[in-house]
């Protein structure tokens, strides 16, 4: 019969695993961004990309979630808006967009499995999510 | 100009206190689903959702087998989707036009589990950020079936089983 203790044991130390990896992600972004938002640096690109941002309903400063999301991945992400002060509208708008799209160079490199363009993939996915914050801005 | 608007020791304890309080917070959601799809796995509680699912697929334009790598790969991840598709590409069990729909849905919903309760752990809505990831994933994979050359349709396999 099933042993469901062992079952238990082993999501347990699966999760324990998927923990220990978002701890090693999560810390140094919410580190990095925590320290650039005390310097001018921050402050001088979100004035840079805020236009942009705000067709998005977002701040310019959450440019940098969307680029740890983008570039690293959601925890990344996720770091970096915990170490930001933003509305709920923002994180939630932010949350769609990056759950269409996000760790690119990774799942990028999984997607090549698929045996299909994986420019188009990666395109898609850019474009729906940038589609998506926009909608979520006027929906929210 | 100064660099820093504060000292060092003051943004060391915001870092520390502030990623702590996010990792608890996360940490408690994704133990206890990591807990919860080792039963899914192990008790093949899969299979039994797989029939529900079929007649999605077929909607979607795919054929029924199909039914497995996409739902493994909306549920579990992108990489386990595409470990079974391979899977199946090698056993002629998918058509190019199943693998690219496939590949079109998952690249928008994938883990939408562990995805959705990431960010549920901030505060998010999740039924927003689910409804929709997969409306625009249904409504993308619709289009895309529906302007898939005809021509192509039942075109051999060959070139993607060299690629896998």
């Amino acid at each position: 019969m099933v042993n469901v203790q062992q079952i238990f044991k082993r999501g347990l130390m699966n999760g324990l695993k998927t923990s220990w990896e978002l701890i090693k992600i999560i810390v140094p972004v919410y580190f990095f961004v925590t320290f650039l938002k005390h310097t001018p640096a921050l402050n001088y690109i979100s004035k840079l990309i805020s236009p942009f941002m705000e067709l998005l309903g977002l701040s310019g400063e959450s440019s940098i979630v969307l680029v740890m999301g983008y570039a690293l991945n959601l925890y990344a992400a996720l770091g970096a808006i915990a170490s930001l002060t933003l509305s709920l509208k923002e994180i939630t708008i932010l949350a769609i967009m990056l759950s269409f799209a996000h760790s690119f160079f990774i799942e990028t490199a999984v997607s090549k499995k698929f045996g299909i363009s994986t420019s188009a993939l990666t395109f898609l996915r850019f474009v729906s999510s940038i589609i998506a914050g926009f909608i979520a801005n006027l929906l929210l | 100009m100064k660099f820093l608007d504060t000292s060092l020791s003051i943004i060391i304890t915001e870092s520390l206190t502030g990623s702590f309080n996010t990792i608890t917070n996360i940490v408690l959601i994704v133990i206890p689903i990591m807990v919860i799809m080792q039963f899914v796995r192990d008790l093949n509680l899969l299979d039994k959702i797989l029939g529900i699912f079929q007649p999605v697929c077929t909607f979607l334009g795919m054929r029924k087998r199909a039914v497995f790598p996409l739902l493994i790969g909306i549920v579990f991840g992108l990489a386990f989707g595409a470990g079974i598709i391979i899977q199946s590409v090698k056993e002629d069990k998918l058509s190019k036009k199943d693998i690219y729909l496939i590949s079109v849905f998952l690249v928008l919903c994938h883990a939408v589990i562990e995805d959705t309760f990431i960010f549920v752990a901030i505060g998010v809505n999740g039924w927003i950020l689910l409804g929709s990831r997969i409306f625009a994933a249904i409504v993308i994979t619709l289009l895309v079936s529906i302007f898939y050359p005809k021509s192509e349709e039942v075109a051999a396999i060959e070139d993607i089983k060299t690629i896998s």
